[in-house]
């Protein structure tokens, strides 16, 4: 019986690596895209040598937008730009730089911006308004952070304006005769201390660190790999359902089908024999995706090739199952490209392949429960990104294997074997 | 005949409703080339398929070497080879390595498969295109390569459905030499063909099939002794050949007379005397003929006479 399986895997095996589609479908598609995401995504994921480059029109009469400005540019991740070809940029260049397309996004200044922010108790200012203006279609993720950083940035610089009034104000409440040497002296004072918090120069009280939970080691790795990487694996290693039903049509198809069914081969060995080099090939695929991506960009995988492995094998047990289940279900070339095309897609999405399940809302996560791409990842990422081991990934495993038994029984139930 | 190795017994096989294989009950035995005679679909196809264990019968027996070939059918394949009517092979697979696999999936391996692989390979003259992937060979090299994959493994039954559609007639003779001499070894080999006198020169006995039904089972000599001179195939206006008109029975000389679609066959006796008493029962009924054919006592004369049908071509 043996030899019987390995001349089917020697089979299969010979016309996979024969076929341009085949291999393009298994190992350059899914490469491509982490090469084209990361490229793309430069940024948006905020890695360190490509910041996100944000016009300002500052048309503010003081100096409280440059200072809000200069903060952005010190905090990292941003490249602010306000000027361009040696003048001061104004609303108009900036909004046909963002209409263009050439800069994501701008942020007007308005002239009464350190008004109102140095605006003391009692005095009531217009309101100032400070403008993000978008291209509608650039993404959450690039927008949120920059609103969200900018937002902080203008109330700390309020904050620190509003110091020295509060501290003339406490003067003129309980010792109206102080000098105004006294007072400057005082004002200055507060300030250092509020500065000191604020993180103005000097170490600050209250900082924030990325740590991770007990168990689990912060890899060095750009955010966008840590999504990336393990998501187009996992989103690659499932295409071979595709791979598997269209061998098995093509095998009905050419007749030779009826050969392997006259055949002393017995139900077990047949299918056997299918699976087992698309298993293969999924194994070859993980280790040419992960090896390729940590050869080119450089990025660590991990410290649990064990992990790794059992994943892998996990993740292809999975895929090889839904393989079966496929076939017997898709009975037309048409029905398997269109099958497999709308399966595999909203498998990967709800998943996390593309956008990772940790911003999509509860009930979304949920659904992403049924998606052996969400356990594959999540597999992955224990090891790529939170630095666990064999053992934390075998609940993981578990569950893919889950998914191979149930895909594989009801496929084999429903397959047709004639 | 001797003890036979493959028994079928009343088989039937319908396909929704529609009946394919309607009650077919033969034996073949060791040493015999057996040929199924049949029209477009006449149940040829479908009843190799289910004696070589491709699908079970819907009802009736099948005995392989005195298996029950329905209830144990791994028992019986290693023995059997199968040449399916549609190619079966892998077009992007070379010649060689289509074969060494169908072999090796029989258990052959080593020295055995590359010896039976460059046999079978020189069989159907292929040796020298072995390497070249399927998909590059014309269609009769195709056919050859589809031949060969199912004797790889030595067989002791070979079930043919048409294995030579489109092969020249030179790779054609060269073929039926191979399975005579296979025949000689002692195999046993089923035979579908449309082509005449391919099962008037090669089977030992020829079943004639229709509609999934047995009409005729003998040595294709016997079948064609039966015809006496020949046939007559006789047009006549739809009044003469009226059931009442019993034109029919009115003619002697003929040993026996039928008329089906609007044509009157007669077997004859005596080519002579029948033509006369045709045309004279004619003139006497003032009846004019529309068409004539005479054919001479052949295979194509007792299927023709008894489907009514011709075969393709
Ligand atoms: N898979 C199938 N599904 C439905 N009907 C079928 C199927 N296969 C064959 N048939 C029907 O069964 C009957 C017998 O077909 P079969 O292929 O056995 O004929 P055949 O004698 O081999 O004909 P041919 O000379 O054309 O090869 C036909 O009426 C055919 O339409
Ligand atoms: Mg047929």
């Amino acid at each position: 019986m043996m030899g019987r399986i390995l001349a089917l895997v020697r089979k299969d095996l010979q016309l996979f690596f024969r076929d341009p589609r085949g291999l393009m479908l298994v190992f350059l598609m899914p490469f491509m895209f982490i090469v084209i995401m990361r490229l793309a995504m430069r940024g948006a994921y905020g890695d360190d040598d490509a910041p996100i480059r944000v016009l300002a029109v500052v048309e503010d009469r003081g100096d409280r937008a440059a200072s809000v400005l200069g903060d952005l540019e010190k905090l990292g991740g941003f490249a602010v730009e306000t000027a361009r070809d040696g003048r001061p940029l104004d609303r108009a260049a900036a909004a046909e730089l963002v209409a263009d397309g050439e800069r994501p996004l701008a942020v007007i200044f308005p002239p009464g911006f350190s008004q109102a922010l140095e605006a003391g108790p009692g005095e009531s200012p217009a309101p100032a308004v400070v403008e993000v203006m978008i291209d509608p279609a650039s993404p959450v993720q690039l927008v949120q952070p920059l609103v969200g950083t900018l937002q902080g940035m203008i109330e700390r610089s309020m904050y620190l304006a509003m110091v020295p009034r509060g501290v003339d104000l406490v003067i003129d409440w309980v010792a109206p005769q102080t000098g105004s040497a006294r007072r400057a002296e005082l004002q200055t004072i507060s300030r250092q201390a509020t500065a000191g918090v604020s993180g103005d120069g000097g170490a600050s009280p209250v900082r924030i660190e990325r740590v991770a939970p007990p168990g689990m080691a912060v890899e060095k790795m750009p955010d966008s790999f840590q999504q990336n990487i393990p998501g187009y694996t996992v989103f690659g290693i499932f295409w071979i359902v595709s791979l598997i039903a269209h061998s098995i049509h093509d095998e009905r198809r050419q007749g030779t089908f009826r050969r392997l069914l006259v055949a002393p081969l017995g139900r077990g060995t047949m299918l056997a024999g299918k699976l087992i080099p698309f298993f293969l090939v999924n194994l070859l695929q993980a280790a040419v995706m992960l090896g390729a991506a940590g050869a080119i960009f450089g990025v660590g995988l991990g410290h649990s090739p064990a992990g790794l492995l059992v994943v892998a094998v996990a993740a292809a047990a999975a895929s090889s199952g839904l393989g079966v289940l496929v076939s017997a279900f898709a009975r037309t070339e048409a029905q398997i490209g269109g099958l497999t095309t709308m399966l595999l897609l909203a498998l990967s999405a709800v998943g996390g392949c593309f956008v990772p399940r940790v911003i999509m809302p509860d009930w979304l996560r949920t659904v992403g429960l049924a998606s052996p791409h969400a356990w594959a990842l999540d597999g992955f990422q224990d090891i790529l990104v939170r630095g666990q081991g064999v053992v934390d990934v075998l609940p993981r495993a578990g569950a893919l294997l889950a998914f191979a038994a149930v895909f594989f029984l009801v496929g084999v139930w429903r397959f047709r074997f004639e | 005949m001797s003890t036979p190795i493959l028994e079928a017994e009343d088989l039937q096989k319908s396909y929704g409703g529609r009946r394919a294989v309607d009650g077919l009950s033969f034996a073949v035995a060791p040493g015999e080339i057996f040929g199924l005679l049949g029209p477009n679909g006449a149940g040829k196809s479908t009843t190799l398929a289910m004696l070589s264990t491709l699908f079970p019968p819907d009802a009736g027996r099948i005995v392989i070497d005195g298996v029950d070939a329905v209830r144990e059918p791994n028992r019986v394949r290693p023995g059997l080879g199968f040449v399916p009517q549609e190619l079966a092979l892998y077009p992007a697979l070379g010649a060689r390595d289509n074969l060494a696999f169908f072999g090796r999936i029989y258990g052959l391996h080593g020295r055995a498969l590359e010896q039976r692989v460059d046999a079978v390979l020189d069989v159907v003259g292929l040796r020298d295109r072995a390497a070249d992937p399927v998909r590059t060979f014309s269609g009769g090299m195709t056919r050859r390569l589809n031949l060969a994959a199912g004797l790889v493994h030595s067989p002791r039954i070979l079930f043919l459905d048409e294995p030579t559609v489109g092969v020249d007639p030179q790779s054609r003779n060269f073929i039926f030499d191979h399975v005579r001499r296979l025949r000689d070894e002692g195999l046993a080999i089923l035979y579908t063909s449309h082509y005449m006198e391919e099962v008037e020169r090669l089977c030992d006995r020829v079943a004639i099939v229709d509609e999934g039904r047995l009409l005729a089972l003998d040595t294709p000599q016997a079948l064609i002794r039966g015809q006496g001179q020949g046939l007559l195939v006789v047009g006549l206006p739809p009044s003469a050949l009226a059931p009442e008109a019993r034109f029919a029975d009115a003619l002697h000389a003929a040993a026996r007379a039928t008329v089906r679609e609007g044509l009157l066959y007669l077997e004859v006796r005596d080519l002579n005397e029948a033509l006369l008493e045709l045309l004279a029962l004619c003139k006497e009924r003032n009846v004019a003929l529309t068409s004539l054919r005479v054919l001479e006592p052949s295979l194509e004369s007792v299927f023709l006479k008894l489907t009514g049908k011709r075969l393709r071509d």
